[in-house]
């Protein structure tokens, strides 16, 4: 797959459809020709056996003496034409296998390579179903393009052309007489299997609503009980069901009409052809032999005609595939490795804001004017509101997003200057919602780092996050594998699974959104004692949601409206007027409420 | 999306051919055997005029051209246009039939199981996951109906085709039938090798393909992730590895299949080369005709399309009888709650509920409840309060008979509710859930299930009660506003407040709700609370409560926990216990109170609902 560069495959997908299918076949496009040479050499052996008994009939046959060896001879050749026949048929479908599943393979790859890749901006709006049947279904539709449809396509414009011309050399009015209803096939053909592609489409629908209604039932099953109302619910889905039934027998009366109705064309014309072939051949227009070569090959120029619309509907079912890849496509990638900076020494994590603004949408600042200084190994904590901005804020370290104004300088050096990549593998984040892969324990907590790692330091870093025991009381300890197919961890243990994954990453850089207000009192020491030990000298950003986590900040951001409103430590904020201290008057008061309450009763 | 639940992975293949499950699918076919009949008879006729063609073409040859008599044509080509009209009628009816059937018998198959799915009880639908029951309704009973129908088609016109070129053959020529005859159980021999090693290479294709799909769902839901930690090329080398087998898996399945179709025809070249051979020979000694070898080269093309089929009908076959094997399986779950025979409604249920001495479990292994006693009067409300998981659902599981106690008696107005039929229970309760099922609809329609037959003004009244009629009115539609799959067009508070509607309208005796822990709006809230005031007046209510308000209300609080009621009383006496209901309420206080000064909003905390499966 060397051969074919990434951002040349994307130029042209991009560009349009005839350059993107052709450079998606890149290194094997001889294999294709070869495919399609191999499928016209096979047409040709077949046609030659037909002539081969046109000639051992009139030449060999009847002409007396000892011909047992000439027809031994002829027998043998048949076989042996067989022999090429086969060999070529087996050759094309060999070569065109290759060549889609080589297509596919590196369709699918390129696809997974480039979604993985793609902007945080682009991951925001997409849903995942939509990007799943893209990469799945669309992508088998474009194996079936090259794999079937246009090699089906060209074994019926082969076989009509290779005994058309066959027929030619044995009798121009003949084979003129034998094509006459072909483009009336072909067009019946085509019209027919539009139509029923929309009947079809008509099916789906009706197979889709089925799903729907019994989709709801079972999900339902509660509120139909409780309210008994089988019989109701049996109705509804007696309709759908009909419907989808009276949808297909429509679809299958329409293939009850046309086939006969094709076959009729075939075969009468058939029968003219045999009629008037064996007028010519009465008249001694023709031989015998041409005769019967004609009988043999009248077959292959009619009958394959008559798929010939089903073959064109589908292929361009494939190629609309084609195009909501290319869709895909035409998104930019986030470049990983660009950037002029790339520092000798390990990071220390001193990070200044200076006029930082961004803006996702042009005109639409989500922050303002952003500046404060923070040393190595200091804790930020971040306040605000929903929308407030700071996990906005946070999300420009990494450069998930590149802020539009002011300057970030990382260690002195101007953010933008540092590699992704670089930037990635020094900031480590845990985010409110943990998210683990579905693989053993141990290889989501090694998940983040690019080395072999040991056993010993895997159980190092679950022990400081205070998971190890948890682990082990799993029947398959650190080989347990989590998610759909395996154990289901709590949000506690997942989020110290994370801890554990971020503690072996050993990052210079924290970004935390606080993780404890989703779970229960319980574990909310356990992981708060875990916190600790991973923001140990290392320069932290927490996204705070209640006053005792950020009491222990070097420094307080109060936010709002993607504005810096108030800054300091928690004693110089208790001073000032502002949000920090109405929050803090506000637990105070409901606790005072809580005692009153309490009292009361 | 995929079927991955654990003891609920698909088995693509029959393990074996089960002649037990063969027989029990041909049985769906009982009720329409004169259609079956129909399109057999219909592909034989084919089958036969198919090999009379060939004939025709032979007399041709031999009849009209050899001897160059014009006139034979005449007879000849009668035959073959009044052998057209039978085989166009033959084709036009076998299509039909076995379409129309093919649906027919999905059709029925459907009904058939959808009902019976609604007579199962919940039990049933803890253990099964949706998408499991799905595709027994919709892929399955497409395979089965496949095989009945089409499947069934090929095989009888594969034998016919066979049988119908021998004799043919046999009649022209009965040495060189022989020679050919000797030649179909190679043929066969042959696809049934090939056949087994396609189908590896295609099973193992489909292992993979879904490994592929499941690495596409996971990185791209875990997207943000995988950047943060750099994980990129790693995965894509990780992914590598999957596609690549993928390649080889499907490569070779492709090479074997473009290997199949050449073996088949080079054997049979062969047999068409002997017929060449020892015909030809004939020929010059006149036993033999030309139009003779003609037809014998026709009929063995005619015998090897089907045979190159065999190995897609085997395949489908297999496919077929693993899905039966499913089908049946949930045909015959049997309902762990049925109604004794002889049970009489008692025509209205006053509310009086009695708990006497109630053991419960939803294994064996596990006890919910052990000696689980409780009286409520009629017209009582009853808070459920307690932690998740601890059985607040059960007991509502229990009252609505969704579940029968394992121990003791569940007393209805002083009558064991065994003793009366499910119907009789179910249709009195109303029901209001923490995460509100709508059906897609109007939200008329979403009212109206309440009561069927309720009018347009009922509907507007039950919604006043309920406190739906505001927000509804203000809707472009109004009530006639779609409501979107499962209703999610609609807030999770107005979700709620169609199904107090709706609950309103059934006018219950017995009134159940379990109060959602997510946020809802103030204003919302407000709404809800009213409506329920309203459904609660009157009426024996259990509310599994979140709210304090709602549990302050009730007439009693009963604490759930570990397998049983651990505390009972009013909100005064409860509090005085300092006991667990203390905690549970100064922890609900603090977070009501939080939101109520809106420091949630001033920290832009963001509460996470529980999520409460069906059957908790």
């Amino acid at each position: 797959m060397s051969e074919l560069n990434y951002l040349e495959l994307r130029a042209k997908i991009v560009a349009n459809r005839t350059s993107g299918l052709w450079t998606l076949m890149a290194g094997f496009h001889f294999k294709y020709l070869a495919a399609m040479i191999f499928l016209t050499s096979g047409a040709i052996a077949k046609t030659s056996s037909f002539l081969l008994l046109a000639y051992f009939v009139d030449e060999v046959l009847g002409q007396g003496g000892q011909i047992i060896g000439a027809i031994a001879l002829i027998a043998l050749s048949f076989i042996v034409l067989a022999l090429i026949e086969g060999a070529f048929t087996f050759l094309s479908g060999r070569f065109a296998a290759q060549t889609a599943e080589g297509v596919t393979r590196r369709l699918r790859n390129f696809m997974f390579d480039h979604l993985q890749r793609l902007s945080f901006t682009f991951h925001d709006k997409s849903q995942t179903g939509d990007l799943i049947q893209r990469v799945t279904s669309d992508i088998s539709a474009i194996q079936r393009f090259y794999s079937e449809q246009v090699i089906e396509f060209g074994r019926v414009i082969l076989l009509f052309s290779v005994n058309f011309v066959a027929l030619l050399t044995i009798n121009v009015e003949l084979a003129l007489v034998t094509v006459i209803v072909v483009p009336i096939i072909a067009v019946i053909s085509l019209f027919f299997f539009r139509r029923v592609s929309k009947a079809y489409d008509a099916y789906q629908e009706a197979d889709a609503k089925l799903s729907t209604v019994l989709q709801e039932n079972l999900s339902g099953v509660r509120v139909v009980k409780a309210f008994a109302r089988q019989p109701y619910e049996s109705d509804k889905f007696e309709a759908a069901n009909f419907g989808r039934y009276s949808k297909g027998t429509k679809l299958t009366q329409m293939h009850a009409i046309y086939w006969p109705f094709t076959d009729v064309l075939a075969s009468v014309q058939m029968l003219v052809g045999y009629v008037v072939g064996a007028i010519m051949a009465i008249n001694g227009q023709i031989t015998l032999g041409d005769y019967l070569a004609y009988v043999g090959m009248v077959v292959w120029i009619i009958h394959p005609m008559r798929g010939l619309g089903r073959i064109i509907v589908n292929a361009s079912t494939g190629l609309v595939s084609f195009d909501r890849i290319a869709e895909l496509v035409k998104e930019d990638q986030e470049p990983l490795t660009e950037g002029v900076y790339q520092p000798e020494t390990p990071l220390k994590g001193e990070v200044a804001f200076d006029h930082v603004s961004f803006e996702y949408e042009e005109g639409v600042p989500v922050l303002h004017d952003i500046t404060f200084n923070v040393k190595p190994g200091q804790v930020v904590a971040l306040l605000g509101s929903t929308g407030s901005g700071k996990t906005t804020l946070v999300s420009l370290l990494p450069r998930f997003y590149d802020y539009t104004g002011g300057h970030i300088m990382l260690d002195g050096v101007e953010l933008t200057d540092y590699t992704r990549e670089y930037l990635r593998r020094n900031i480590g984040i845990v985010e409110q919602e943990p998210f683990l892969f579905s693989r053993s324990i141990r290889e989501n907590i090694a998940y983040g780092v690019d080395r072999n790692v040991t056993e010993e330091e895997v159980i190092a870093a679950a022990k400081a996050a205070a998971v190890h025991d948890v682990i082990l009381s799993f029947p398959e300890g650190y080989n347990t594998v989590v998610g759909e197919r395996g154990v289901t961890l709590s949000g506690g243990q997942k989020q110290r699974v994370v801890i554990a994954r971020t503690i072996l990453k050993n990052p210079r850089i924290l970004l935390l959104d606080d993780a404890t207000s989703s779970v229960d009192t319980e574990t909310e020491a356990e992981i708060r004692s875990a916190l600790e030990n991973l923001m140990e000298a290392r320069t932290t950003f927490v996204i705070a949601h209640r006053i005792q986590t950020v009491m222990i900040a070097d420094l307080i951001l109060v936010l709002d409206k993607g504005r810096i409103v108030q800054r300091g430590t928690h004693d110089e904020l208790m001073e000032q007027a502002g949000i920090y201290r109405q929050i803090y008057d506000v637990q105070a008061r409901i606790e005072d409420e809580l005692e009153k309450e309490v009292s009361g009763v | 999306m995929s079927e991955s639940y654990m003891g609920f992975e698909e088995e693509e293949f029959a393990s074996s051919m089960s002649g037990r499950v063969l027989v029990r699918i041909l049985k769906q076919l009982r009720p329409h055997w004169k259609w079956v009949v129909g399109f057999l008879v219909a592909v034989g006729a084919v089958s036969a005029l198919d090999a009379f063609f060939t004939y025709l073409s032979k007399q041709i040859i031999d009849a009209a051209i050899v001897p160059r008599n014009l006139e034979e044509l005449i007879p000849i080509a009668t035959a073959y246009m009044v052998a057209l009209g039978f085989l166009i009628v033959g084709v036009c009816i076998f299509i039909y039939l076995c379409g129309v059937l093919g649906h027919r018998v999905q059709y029925d198959m459907r009904r058939a199981m959808f009902d019976h799915l609604q007579e199962l009880s919940l039990s049933y639908y803890s253990k099964t996951p949706v998408g499991w029951i799905m595709s027994r309704l919709t892929s399955d009973t497409e395979r089965i109906a496949d095989l009945v129908t089409w499947g069934m088609l090929d095989i009888t016109w594969a034998t016919m085709n066979i049988c119908t070129a021998l004799v043919f053959m046999f009649l022209i020529n009965w040495q060189l039938a022989l020679v050919v005859l000797l030649l179909v159980p190679v043929l066969i021999r042959v696809a049934i090798w090939f056949e087994a090693r396609i189908l590896r290479e295609y099973r193992e294709t489909r292992r993979v393909n879904s490994k592929i799909t499941g690495t596409y769902n996971e990185n791209i839901t875990g997207v943000r992730v995988v950047k943060a930690l750099g994980r990129e090329q790693r995965n894509l080398d990780e992914f590598g590895v999957l596609t690549d087998k993928y390649y080889h898996a499907s490569f070779k399945a492709a090479w074997l299949s473009a290997l199949f179709l050449p073996v088949v025809q080079l054997i049979s070249a062969i047999a068409i080369g002997s017929v060449i051979f020892f015909g030809g020979v004939q020929v010059e000694s006149g036993t033999m005709t030309i139009g003779g070898i003609q037809a014998f080269v026709g009929y063995i093309t005619f015998m090897l399309w089907p045979i190159q089929d065999l190995a897609r009908v085997f395949a489908s076959m297999q496919h077929a009888i693993a899905s039966a094997e499913r089908v049946f399986s949930l045909s015959d779950a049997k309902p762990d709650v049925v109604d004794k025979p002889g049970v009489e409604d008692p025509g209205t249920i006053k509310g009086d509920i009695v708990f006497d001495h109630v053991d419960f479990g939803y294994d064996q292994e596990k006890a919910v409840f052990k000696d689980l006693n409780l009286t409520v009067k009629a017209g009582e409300t009853i808070a459920l309060v307690g932690p998740t998981g601890a059985g607040k659902s059960t007991i509502v599981n229990l009252i609505c008979r969704f579940y029968e106690p394992t121990g003791g008696r569940i007393l209805i107005d002083g009558k064991d509710y065994t003793d009366m039929p499910m119907r009789a229970i179910q249709s009195r309760v109303g029901m209001v859930l923490q995460t509100p099922h709508l059906f897609s609809g109007k939200i008329r329609d979403n009212i109206r299930y309440g009561k069927l037959d309720a009018t347009d003004e009922e509907i507007e009244a039950a919604s006043k009660l309920a406190g739906a009629h505001d927000f509804i009115a203000v809707l472009p539609n109004s009530y006639d506003e779609e409501v979107g799959e499962g209703g999610n067009l609609l807030s999770t508070g107005q979700k709620q407040l169609i199904s107090l509607a709706r609950a309103v309208l059934a006018n219950p005796e017995v009134f159940i709700m379990d109060e959602a822990t997510s946020s809802v709006d103030t204003l919302t809230e407000a709404l809800i609370q009213r409506g329920m005031e309203e459904l609660m007046e009157g009426r024996t209510s259990f509310i599994i409560a979140h709210r304090l308000s709602t549990i302050r209300r009730a007439d009693r609080i009963l604490v759930i926990e570990d397998g049983g009621i651990s505390e009972q009383g009013s909100h005064s006496e409860l509090m005085k216990k300092r006991g667990h209901y203390y905690s549970l309420y100064t922890k609900q206080f603090r977070r009501e109170a939080e939101k109520a000064y809106g420091l949630d909003d001033l920290v832009g905390r963001i509460e996470t609902p529980e999520e409460e499966s069906i059957v908790a």
